[in-house]
């Protein structure tokens, strides 16, 4: 089964967040993206990666963290003992813990979303289409395609096109 | 328990995003993506955070629910409806026997197109054209300085033609954070390879996608534009064709802007000359350019010369009449385009008939079977200055927060003080009301029902998602209401009895020719809207306005010549050594009555953050999260600074939903009246925490509390 997670063209975040509140608004008040400025103009989320080889569901005493059919990475709150180990060894610091049931908290790619046929809230609200969802390889491809297209074209214009956002 | 998704349109800015509240029972419970509704502004039914967060002010604790009379300024009691009615219908009657202009009426660019309908209805019926509404504040140049050169006051186009433009000029404003939803078309052509051009004094989340990116001083875009036509001239760029046959008056732009040479404008403007040559070229050597705008521009004595250049500009380019082309000022708040439209402004009727056109006139007399008044009326800085006078004397106030919006705000409040009688309608507290007599609770745009006009002359009708609160009322029926009990209780046109919003746009189809065919029937069904003029029921509505001919008397575009350069009316000198500019956050909106009373966008946007450029801020001994001191000649206002190099040398921005209106200066431009906010000179100085907190007590809190005593 392809894994699918949400992908983020930098490029064409304006760092509006409206992904952190309608994050935040699905998962009762935690928003498990955030989005960074970077060097005072720079901006990009960071969100979970779901990884192919993901550390935290590997690191998980309890098996509390373990993936569905669409290969997200989710966490079973009745199993998690707030030990912070997935936190510790996420290479993205994504697991959080939720200070009030004393459990983490990540990305589940809303998972009662797709459950629906429905996108990741924040990949449905996103403005500028910086967020993408889908398979990894799937995504590449598309890139390429796009990059070729517009290469193409700009052979055939002779104008210099800048190649953002592809 | 019964569950359902209702259609709305997003209450906050000009994009007029659709979207479904998910409501159980008449409470809203949640939001979805109006991902199935095609050929709505906003594809694929995204939203920036304001539109995500929209259930959240709904269900604030402090809406108001019962309608409030004062005992003392700032404290009231509750009172009932029929009291509250009564007496502001026997006050209003009062002061118009005496003289109708001792009145005046706030309509409101944040409520549907029918309350805005009724309000200026009300007060042309009681005798007085003082009608008008927060677009003073925003773009009355907009409509001032477009009508004068094409003849009308709108957008020329809609989203759609920036999509498919192969240039789009960005000035004074920050599109990515006021719209970012309809910035979206802006990456969409640049993606197809158009070109960007972004002309402001801070370098901003937009600029970041600029292929030319012009950085000149707040208030020189006279010199900035005029720059660019001579560019256009000088090299032949223009579209000779289109000024032959369309244009009027394009030798007087020949001479006006021949001292505008590049180097002169990189004086002026701090751009580089290249840079201007280059923009010149870029824009209008593209075949389809658009240009947009907002308040950075308009806010300026001179907003309504900046408009008509910009016009002038889109022009002899050949710019108008064709898809992917034309002028797009985007509105900031949700309705401003309707509340123009409605005429909650003191010279026209609705659909911009004017009031001293004695033809107009008589039509309206016959219509509302009363005399009506040619004269002119006030508008709000006007009117803010004839109270202080004592000549008008009482305010009807609906939907709106003059303490926040208006530039000056110390004067503004000493003026409200000075009133004899004051009504609020509003959906929670603002620092207006601690002047009010009366406070109305109005229901909030999501919890009742009509049609609203967006950025692009949009007309959308949005649906009833939730029950209001307490004994809240939409706005139409409040305005109904007092219009039965001052006595107009005749059916039909010439009185104030309507079933629902849908009766109320009837008439209006009947009197604005540009509405004629937007019946609520149309609109209910059609969720996507129609775009005006649709001047008839089978009419498809216009994308694209003047294909043949402009709205002027003569069918041509008017061209400008704006010979002189005109800088703010308040420079830097030595006391004010700064120049201070204003901008907003994407998260906040407004006077932030709405945004502060929602969780997810209170805490990530705060607080307003000075922005300082690091050489200043190192010669005043600032570091980023001091406090410091802003002071204007008319105010002072504490605030913490961020060191950026984001805005120029010697320029401070504060963005201005925290109430930093008391520093603005609120000279007026001559013909659109809109005060210069943008730009005044300042200075600063640094202070302790302590300081900043004494100064804070005498600024109006953005969020009040309002008492309410006993009996
Ligand atoms: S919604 Fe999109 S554009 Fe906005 S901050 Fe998130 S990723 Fe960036
Ligand atoms: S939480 Fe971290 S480690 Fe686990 S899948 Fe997400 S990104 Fe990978
Ligand atoms: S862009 Fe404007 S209309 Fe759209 S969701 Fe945001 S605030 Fe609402």
């Amino acid at each position: 089964m392809a894994r699918k997670t949400v992908f983020i063209d930098f490029s064409k975040c304006i760092e509006c967040r409206a992904c952190e509140v309608a994050c935040e608004r699905e998962h009762n008040g935690m928003s498990f993206i955030s989005v960074f400025e970077w060097q005072e103009m720079a901006a990009m989320a960071l969100n979970c990666r779901h990884c192919e080889k993901a550390p935290c569901v590997e690191v998980c005493p309890t098996n509390a963290l373990y993936r569905d059919k669409d290969g997200a990475v989710l966490l079973a709150p009745q199993k998690c003992i707030g030990c912070l180990m997935c936190g510790i060894v996420c290479p993205f610091g994504i697991p959080e813990l939720d200070l009030i049931n004393k459990i983490m908290g990540k990305c589940d790619l809303c998972a009662h979303r797709r459950a629906e046929g429905k996108l990741p809230a924040c990949v449905e609200t996103c403005p500028t289409d910086a967020l993408l969802y889908g398979e990894f390889n799937e995504i590449i491809r598309k890139r390429r395609e796009k990059f070729t297209e517009k290469t193409i074209e700009l052979a055939k214009t002779g104008e210099n096109i800048q190649l953002t956002g592809v | 328990m019964s569950e359902r998704l209702v259609p709305v349109v997003c209450p906050y800015c000009g994009v007029g995003c659709r979207l479904y509240i998910r409501s159980v029972d008449g409470y809203p419970v949640g939001i979805e993506y109006a991902k199935d509704i095609p050929n709505i502004s906003n594809e694929l039914g995204k939203l920036c955070p304001k539109g995500n967060a929209v259930v959240e002010y709904l269900l604030a604790k402090d809406r108001l629910k019962k309608p409030l009379k004062a005992k003392e300024q700032g404290k009231f009691v509750e009172i009932s409806w029929s009291e509250a009615i009564k007496e502001i219908a026997e006050r209003l009657k009062a002061y118009a026997k005496d003289d109708p202009n001792q009145l005046m009426f706030f309509g409101s660019a944040r409520t549907f197109n029918e309350p805005n309908y009724l309000i200026q209805k009300l007060a042309r019926m009681l005798g007085t054209n003082n009608v008008d509404h927060c677009a003073r504040l925003c773009h009355a140049p907009t409509v001032t300085g477009l009508k004068a050169v094409f003849g009308a006051g709108a957008m020329t186009n809609t989203y759609k033609d920036i999509e498919e433009a192969n240039v789009i000029f960005i000035i004074g404003h920050n599109y990515a954070e006021t719209h970012p939803v309809g910035f979206r078309y802006v990456l969409k052509a640049k993606e197809r390879g158009a070109k960007v051009i972004v002309a402001d004094p801070r370098f901003t989340r937009t600029a970041w996608f600029a292929d030319i990116y012009l950085q000149h001083y707040p208030g020189s875009d006279i010199a900035l534009i005029n720059g660019l036509i001579h560019v256009i001239i000088k090299e032949k760029l223009y579209d000779e064709r289109f000024v032959r046959e369309r244009c009027v008056g394009f030798d007087e732009v020949v001479s006006a802007v021949e001292k505008f040479t590049p180097e002169f404008v990189e004086k002026v403007t701090g751009v580089p000359a290249e840079l201007i040559v280059e923009a010149a070229r870029t824009f209008a050597t593209a075949g389809k350019g658009v240009i947009t705008w907002a308040m950075g521009l308009t806010q300026h004595t001179h907003g309504t010369d900046n408009v008509r250049l910009l016009g002038t500009l889109s022009a002899i380019c050949g710019y108008q009449g064709k898809e992917g082309a034309g002028c797009a000022p985007m509105r900031g708040q949700n309705n401003v385009q309707g509340a123009c439209d409605m005429a909650a402004l003191p010279n026209v009727f609705p659909g911009y008939q004017a009031v001293t056109d004695p033809e107009k006139r008589k039509f309206f007399e016959e219509f509302w079977g009363v005399e009506l008044s040619g004269e002119v009326g006030l508008t709000t800085v006007e009117a803010a200055y004839a109270a202080d006078k004592g000549k008008v004397k009482a305010y009807y106030v609906m939907g709106e927060n003059p303490v926040i919006s208006e530039a000056n705000a110390n004067h503004v409040m000493h003026t409200l003080e000075r009133l004899e009688f004051m009504v609020v309608q509003d959906i929670v507290p603002t620092p207006t009301m601690e002047f009010a007599d009366i406070v109305l609770p109005a229901a909030a745009m999501l919890e009742n029902e009509g049609s609203i006009t967006n950025t692009e002359r949009r007309v959308q009708w949005s649906f009833q998602a939730a029950k209001p609160p307490g004994e809240a009322r939409p706005d139409w029926w409040i305005i109904s209401e007092v219009g039965k009990a001052i006595g107009f209780d005749k059916t039909g046109s010439g009185g104030f009895v309507y079933n629902d919003a849908a009766d109320v746009l009837r008439e209006i189809n009947a009197c604005t020719p540009q509405y004629r065919g937007i019946t609520p029937e149309r609109l209910k069904e059609n969720l996507a809207g129609l775009h005006w003029p649709c001047p008839s029921p089978d009419h498809p509505g216009t994308r694209v306005l003047y294909k043949e001919k402009f709205l002027t008397p003569d069918g041509k575009a008017h061209l400008a010549a704006v010979p002189e350069y005109r800088g703010p009316v308040e420079m830097p000198d030595e006391e004010y050594p700064f120049l201070l500019t204003t901008h907003r956050y994407v998260g906040m909106y407004h006077t932030a009555t709405m945004t502060m009373r929602s969780e997810a966008l209170k805490k990530r946007w705060s607080e307003p953050l000075a922005e300082i450029h690091p050489e200043d801020a190192e010669k005043l001994g600032i570091k980023s999260g001091d406090w410091i001191k802003i002071e204007t000649r008319r105010g002072a206002y504490p605030i913490k600074a961020k060191v950026t190099r984001a805005v120029k040398k010697g320029v401070i921005a504060v963005p201005w939903h925290w109430g930093a209106n008391v520093l603005t200066n609120d000279a007026l431009d001559p013909v659109a009246k809109i005060p210069e906010t943008k730009a005044c000179a300042c200075k600063v100085v640094k202070i302790t925490e302590e300081d900043a907190k004494r100064l804070m007590e005498k600024l109006p809190p953005v969020i009040p509390k309002i008492e309410v005593v006993r009996g």
